[in-house]
């Protein structure tokens, strides 16, 4: 694997700090470079900073380190910060004629370059482009052609006219020059660029790609972070594939109205966070009970409550899978990667209408903040199937009427999936509620009605269990003792942990769980390792409860709930400790 | 055309197409309004032209939300106080639908509250009735929002403290484009209303006083009423917001008096619908967001550079 590079920007809130990175994502990625990026959102000391992180390499990266090459520091609070992550001979950019940066003292061992960034700024055309300056800056340090920055600058500014973009490419120059003079010296970072041609995206707009690719037509939602990129992605492009997204009151709403496009005939969904998950989980019943198909998207934060709202973790487990009165068949799927985000929206679509129930889309903040970069041949369009599933037409609905005449959208069937007449359709006009019901959708207390309209429902689950692939991704050694895993966004992590842990001899087999109801069956496989360790962003341990409880063994544990993702070498060295000790559970 | 076989079928429509063939008889109590109600839709439907299958009727929980079950057409009774987002998306998804929201006074203007504020606010285009029996009637007989101040019921034994809430004021101001109020008692002014309001393209809201003999005693039959456009007693423009918020203020007050005021209050056929204006700016297509589904053929314009921003 070629030597990545880690580079960061941070400052305080307002500083334009999320836009300066990003468009220095935007120049690795257009220079062919692969990128992977994280943001440290607010201080772990005290509010007010920020900071926007870029790891690339000609390889494909897919997770965060704790390491740091490069840093442009804005503020003297950003530097303490990263102390942990910085090293010897990182190189630390900053304007020493900010007021509250002409007494930073640069760290021994490290090289500071102080350069006049405002100055140069201003001298460009504005004090406003002064993070070009050091974007200028960081390109000279680390030997990376600044004109991948142009085309980058161009996409952000250019709707404001030729003469900004020019200026900024300017101040970009103004800042290499500037280093270039002023430090003449090898910082041994040498950039390279390839003719590849990479896609740049997160998780929360994969999601928005994928729910267009796979003919969503509407999108109801209230703003919550982390899920609002979702929303923002669509609008402005839904439309332009037939669809229409719509702002709501609140989640109650956001639910209720995607609910009632889905009745209308329309593919829908809503994305949101625990909070709203929370509000929308009094209509989920009505949503599974009266069979509707519709995708919740939850892009996960810190909870409970407010919580952290801008912190990761996967805790809304068990409410996805419990979540709500009364028992009633839901899907949980748990894309393990930023593109596979995109596919798994596809599925989520797919599933919800061959089942008639809702699925959970399950993201969370780690991987929504995570702009990454991938092949376009990862978004293979030809590949996208659309299956509405079982919907009658003029011709078909005659079959599914009862002898009094009427339509039956819960026809008691062999596999569980009844016929679907969307509103307009003739013959099709029947009722749907969220009280017990017949086969025509009426209401009915009739015990044995009840309990086979409970067995048809869960039905679709044993019918969507055997006719759909529920496997896990697996990588790493397959014969190996020690079996790691995982669901959601750790993944990236743990497939880097695999090789440095290779590195140290010790080989790993990972499964990582793309879905959690309904899920693989991991017995033979934790049956056939020495050692099982499940990790995961939560302090319960709640996908590793499922896993003891279906496979009838404990399992070790790697917890993770303080708002910050594994990092790579972090979590090669937690399951090096614990194949070491152990955890309470095998010691 | 649209694909949807019902939309725009030419035809003779009988008002006993509306009736259920399995329990053609509701089980509301013996003199309740909401029989009224679901007369007067059976008279206003067929009326307007538009069958059962092309009418999506959504409700809420309480007494109103058996209509589903009486009027046989398409169909939804949702849960407590959220008709209307579940009513004015499946509008948005397919517009060729007739779609009407029902519900109780407690469901729309209690729980519900919020989201009738808001879909008076986008006014978009559909009918709401609010069966407004000033009590909570499935749970048996509870103070509701319109349930006038000093109300005793097992819930407040010495008098609601609460002024009740008045709807046709809340919706004028939330933005509704047609305000209405009928009565149970009054059937004739009740199927022009509703055919009104049906035909009205935006966001009409009727306030349909149903009395509830059995946890409602005391309260008023709703007789005798006023129509107010007719009455030579008042005098005022429904077409202008600020004649019609006095008209509404008087209205609600005197129905605590025992004067039962009903009408059409305001009526704005200026204003364009959710619907019309999103498609004004470029952000809802003209064609129903449900209608290609229905074509195998259609090839979707699927490429990875018309999802992302792609550098040139």
């Amino acid at each position: 694997m070629a030597a990545d590079f880690n580079w960061a920007v941070g400052g305080e809130a307002g500083d334009g700090i999320d836009s300066t990175g990003k468009i220095f994502a935007q120049a690795l990625s257009r220079s062919g470079r692969h990128v992977f990026t994280s943001k440290d959102f607010a201080s772990r000391i005290r509010g007010g900073y920020t900071a926007y992180k870029v790891r690339t390499s000609v390889d494909k990266v897919q997770s965060v380190v704790d390491r740091l090459d490069v840093l442009i520091a804005l503020t003297p609070r950003t530097i303490e910060e990263n102390l942990e992550e910085l090293h010897e001979g990182s190189v630390i950019i900053y304007d020493g004629e900010r007021t509250t940066m002409q007494n930073v003292e640069i760290p021994e061992g490290m090289i500071g370059i102080d350069v006049p960034l405002k100055r140069l700024a201003e001298e460009a055309g504005g004090a406003i482009m002064r993070n070009v300056v050091a974007l200028g800056a960081a390109c000279e340090v680390a030997e990376f052609p600044i004109e991948n920055l142009d085309s980058a600058l161009e996409k952000r500014f250019g709707d404001k006219g030729q003469k900004l973009v020019d200026n900024n490419k300017e101040a970009a120059r103004a800042g290499q020059s500037y280093v270039a003079e002023e430090y003449d010296a090898d910082f041994e970072y040498d950039l390279e660029t390839t003719d590849e041609d990479y896609v740049l995206l997160n998780g929360d707009e994969a999601i928005g790609m994928g729910a267009i690719a796979a003919g969503c037509r509407f999108y109801s939602g209230y703003p919550i972070t982390p899920a609002t990129d979702v929303m923002t992605y669509l609008t402005g492009r839904l439309e332009r594939y037939g669809g229409h997204v719509v702002q709501a009151e609140d989640e109650l709403s956001a639910i209720n109205m995607a609910l009632g496009a889905a009745r209308g005939g329309a593919r829908a969904m809503t994305a949101t966070s625990g909070p709203g998950i929370d509000l929308m989980t009094e209509t989920f019943g009505l949503v599974a009970t009266s069979e509707t198909p519709l995708v919740i998207c939850n892009v996960m934060r810190s909870g409970p409550s407010t919580g952290m709202p801008t912190k990761q973790e996967q805790g809304d487990l068990n409410h996805m899978l419990y979540g709500g009165h009364g028992e009633v068949p839901r899907f949980v799927l748990t894309p393990t990667t930023v593109d596979e985000c995109f596919w798994k929206t596809v599925e989520a679509f797919n599933l919800a209408e061959k089942y008639q129930l809702p699925v959970y889309l399950t993201a969370d903040l780690s991987m929504a903040v995570t702009e990454q970069t991938f092949s376009p041949d990862t978004f293979d369009m030809d590949a996208v199937e659309v299956d509405r599933g079982f919907v009658v037409d003029d011709a078909s609905v005659e079959e599914h009427l009862s002898e009094s005449g009427g339509f039956q959208p819960h026809e008691l069937t062999e596999d569980g999936v009844s016929p679907r007449a969307f509103p307009g359709t003739v013959d099709g006009a029947h009722m749907s509620t969220g009280l017990e019901h017949d086969e025509q959708g009426r209401r009915t207390e009739d015990t044995e009605m009840r309990v086979e309209q409970v067995d048809k429902r869960n039905r679709k689950v044993e019918t969507a269990t055997e006719r759909e692939d529920w496997s896990p991704r697996e990588f790493g050694e397959e014969d190996a003792e020690n079996l790691v895993i995982t669901w959601g966004s750790n993944e990236g992590a743990l497939a880097e942990a695999l090789d440095l842990l290779e590195a140290d001899g010790i080989d790993i087999r990972v499964l990582s769980v793309p879905y959690v109801f309904p899920r693989p069956d991991l017995s033979d496989a934790i049956e056939a390792a020495e050692r099982t360790i499940v990790v995961e962003c939560n302090e319960t341990g709640q996908f590793a409860n499922l896993v003891e409880r279906d496979a009838l063994v404990r399992v070790d544990r790697i917890n993770k709930y303080d708002g910050v993702r594994f990092k790579a070498d972090e979590l090669a060295h937690e399951i090096k400790a614990t194949l070491e000790t152990g955890t309470e559970a095998t010691q | 055309m649209s694909t949807f076989s019902a939309i725009g079928e030419e035809r003779e429509i009988d008002r006993d197409e509306y009736t259920p063939g399995v329990e053609p008889q509701p089980t509301w109590c013996p003199g309740c309004g909401d029989f009224s109600v679901l007369k007067a839709l059976k008279q206003a439907l067929p009326e307007v032209g538009r069958s059962p299958e092309e009418t999506l009727l959504c409700t809420g929980i309480g007494c109103s939300g058996k209509l589903n079950s009486y009027l046989d057409t398409y169909g939804f009774h949702t849960i407590h106080g959220r008709s209307l987002p579940v009513a004015r998306a499946a509008k948005l998804a397919n517009p060729d639908l007739e779609v009407i929201a029902a519900g109780g006074d407690g469901d729309g203007y209690g729980i519900g509250g919020n989201h009738f504020i808001h879909t008076a606010r986008e006014n978009h285009d559909m009918t709401y009735i609010v069966f407004n029996n000033e009590i909570f009637g499935l749970t048996k007989g509870q103070t509701s929002p319109t349930s006038p101040k000093g109300h005793k019921s097992k819930t407040q034994p010495h008098g609601s403290a609460k002024e009740p809430l008045k709807p046709l004021s809340l919706s004028l101001n939330a933005g509704a484009s047609y305000v209405a109020r009928t009565a149970a008692v009054n059937p004739n002014q009740a199927k022009e209303i509703l055919i009104e309001a049906i035909e009205h393209d935006g966001f009409a809201h009727v306030d349909f006083l149903t009395q509830c003999p059995t946890w409602n005693k005391d309260a008023r039959q709703y007789v005798p009423y006023i129509d107010v456009n007719e009455s030579d007693d008042y005098d005022f423009d429904k077409t202008d917001r600020v004649e019609a918020a006095e008209m509404m203020r008087t209205t609600e007050e005197a129905l605590y008096d025992g004067e039962v005021l009903t009408g059409r209050f305001y009526v704005d056929d200026e204003r364009i619908s959710y619907g019309q204006e999103k498609q004004q700016i470029g952000e809802m297509p003209e064609e129903p967001l449900a209608e290609r589904y229905w074509d195998d053929d259609y090839e979707w314009e699927r490429s990875y550079d018309r999802f992302v921003d792609k550098h040139e």
